[in-house]
């Protein structure tokens, strides 16, 4: 089976390069339709938890170091008197990578030759998957999108991909799994893997597997999420932009809301109010 | 000509009419794919590259909507921001996200052409598909883009992208300078994206703008250029929120200063109320 895989890739792979290197007819009949617009799919709660098996928070299991799971039930604790624990997006800072994958808002695929392109609302993230055979840059600007390299696989032989490879690395922190806080390390060296394929009876099913290999963990942690395709044939796009209206403002260190009235309110009891040192 | 160019159009039109799924020529389309930047020059990013920054640009605008224009100014000269929200991390919407300040990147499909730029991670969809003009559409700042491909010389391939975009929520201004639109948030952007006859690293967009604060139709003529050898272009991120030190209450703009703490921005800038504080009423 394997041997078949790997000749018919390569099939694929010469009759692609010689396409693509005359500007030639991309054939979209060799590449899943992914076209359309894709939700999130599934879950034991409504909760957007990293693995939808599971329950948000402790009961994720994440396979942590004691350090790092000593900083998770830190943040957890936080969260619980009302704080923000780890999680920087109420700052409008991009969930990034792995994160952005739970499509908790829509996202659209756009496949071409060199490139798969993901589009997400969410902080209108996006990222590209070059297919385009390039290797690793020894340097690599970190982005909460990560840099992705992925390549196509005719996993049944049909002589059609149906499955991108992808792995990603260079992402920037801080940022954890999901809004539960699950934080990866500070080190920025997570590489996240990824399989992504149409579901085997219903094409309007998308799936991920997703490996986070991370030195806050103590072994890969591997989740399988879906996706679900709307039917509408013009979709509707949102855009999101956190900034607009957002009433959270940090000044230093601490976090502070806008009320409705206009003024500063604290977050959480005794609070202290801002140093207002600067002012006449 | 006007005869050979329908011509040329109807066979296009037909030939995508029967792709059912079958093969997308990409040859059909001009080759844009790669980084685009603006070209030329233009302190200061102007709307109309030609002009000045500022009064300069002339913009055509009714005598209410200059007065505004104007008091912006005067307000960015004493170091406030004018009427421009982009400090605040509010993109800066169509057709200013054009000026391409940062790296663009055009994706051509047959149903949808994507325009993704840099600033402010703006996407665009110019939908190709003939559809209608929604009836209603959400106002959003990259706006609701509705296109279609020409063959102006009739060679059998396109090679101008014409889009009208609508529905762009406010507010904005067409550069820096704060140049407004009307905050009835009816203008209509025309484009015409098309590569430029002797060199294909660089592509022309000319732009008209029809605004209610217009005394007419605004047109200027931008463009942008490709590093044509660069066939692995770097691309950053751009995340305004990150590092932001601008922070907003109420109507008042301050900013956090490098030792983390609250300042004016302007002499005589009244600190924050805080009532909210039990701390502060002691």
């Amino acid at each position: 089976m394997r041997c078949r895989v790997v000749s018919h890739a390569l099939a694929l792979a010469g009759a692609l390069a010689l396409a693509a290197g005359n500007a030639v007819a991309f054939d979209p009949a060799k590449y899943p339709d992914w076209k359309g617009q894709w939700l999130r799919r599934g879950g034991v709660t409504n909760q957007a938890t990293w693995d939808p098996d599971k329950p948000w928070g402790l009961k994720q299991e994440p396979p942590l170091t004691p350090k790092y799971q000593a900083i998770f039930e830190a943040n957890i604790k936080d969260q619980m008197a009302g704080g923000q624990g780890t999680d920087p997006s109420w700052l409008c800072v991009p969930t990034a990578m792995p994160r952005v994958m739970l499509a908790v808002q829509p996202m659209e695929i756009v496949v071409t030759p060199d490139t798969t392109y993901m589009m997400f609302e969410i902080f209108s993230t996006l990222r590209r998957i070059f297919t385009d055979g390039r290797p690793w840059p020894q340097k690599i600007e970190h982005s909460f999108a990560g840099y992705s390299i992925g390549q196509w696989e005719d996993t049944d032989g049909d002589g059609r991909y149906d499955t991108l490879v992808a792995e990603t690395r260079g992402i920037k922190g801080p940022h954890s799994y999901d809004n539960s806080g699950i934080p990866f390390h500070e080190d920025e060296q997570a590489v996240v893997k990824e399989r992504i394929y149409s579901d085997q009876t219903n094409p309007n099913v998308l799936h991920a597997e997703i490996t986070t290999i991370d030195n806050a963990l103590t072994r890969p942690w591997t989740v399988k999420r879906s996706y679900r395709r709307l039917p509408a044939k013009e979709p509707v796009w949102s855009e999101y932009v956190c900034a607009e209206n957002n009433r959270h403002v940090q000044i230093g260190p601490e976090n502070y809301v806008v009320g409705a009235d206009g003024h500063l309110m604290p977050t959480r009891k005794n609070q202290s109010p801002p140093d207002l040192r600067h002012f006449q | 000509m006007q005869g050979r160019v329908l011509m040329g159009a109807v066979a296009l039109a037909v030939a995508f009419a029967i792709d059912d799924g079958a093969a997308f020529d990409a040859t059909k389309y001009p080759d844009w794919k790669g980084q685009w930047l603006r070209a030329g020059s233009g302190q200061g990013a102007p709307w109309d590259p030609a002009k000045p920054w500022g009064p300069g640009q002339q913009a055509p605008l009714t005598p209410d909507y200059q007065a505004i224009f104007e008091a912006n100014l005067r307000d960015q000269a004493a170091g406030g921001q004018g009427t421009d929200p982009s400090y605040r991390c509010i993109p800066v919407a169509m057709p200013r996200v054009m000026i391409a300040v940062q790296p663009m990147e055009i994706v051509i499909t047959p149903d949808t052409t994507y325009v993704m730029l840099e600033l402010f991670s703006t996407l665009r969809r110019i939908f190709t598909d003939g559809r209608q003009w929604p009836k209603d559409v959400e106002p959003s700042f990259a706006g609701y883009s509705i296109g279609r491909w020409e063959d102006t010389d009739g060679d059998g391939r396109y090679d101008t992208l014409v889009a009208e975009t609508r529905r762009i929520k406010g507010p904005h201004s067409y550069d820096s300078s704060g140049i407004p639109f009307h905050d009835d948030g009816g203008a209509i952007i025309r484009e015409r994206i098309s590569s430029d006859k002797a060199n294909p690293n660089i592509l022309h967009n000319e732009i008209t703008s029809i605004d209610s604060a217009l005394t007419r139709p605004w047109t200027v003529k931008r463009s942008y250029r490709r590093d044509g050898n660069n066939q692995r272009p770097i691309w950053s991120e751009y995340v305004c929120t990150e590092d932001n030190r601008h922070v907003r209450i109420g109507s008042e703009n301050y900013v956090v200063s490098g030792d983390g703490l609250l300042m004016p921005v302007r002499k005589g800038q009244p600190p924050p109320d805080l009532r909210h504080f039990e701390q502060a009423q002691r």
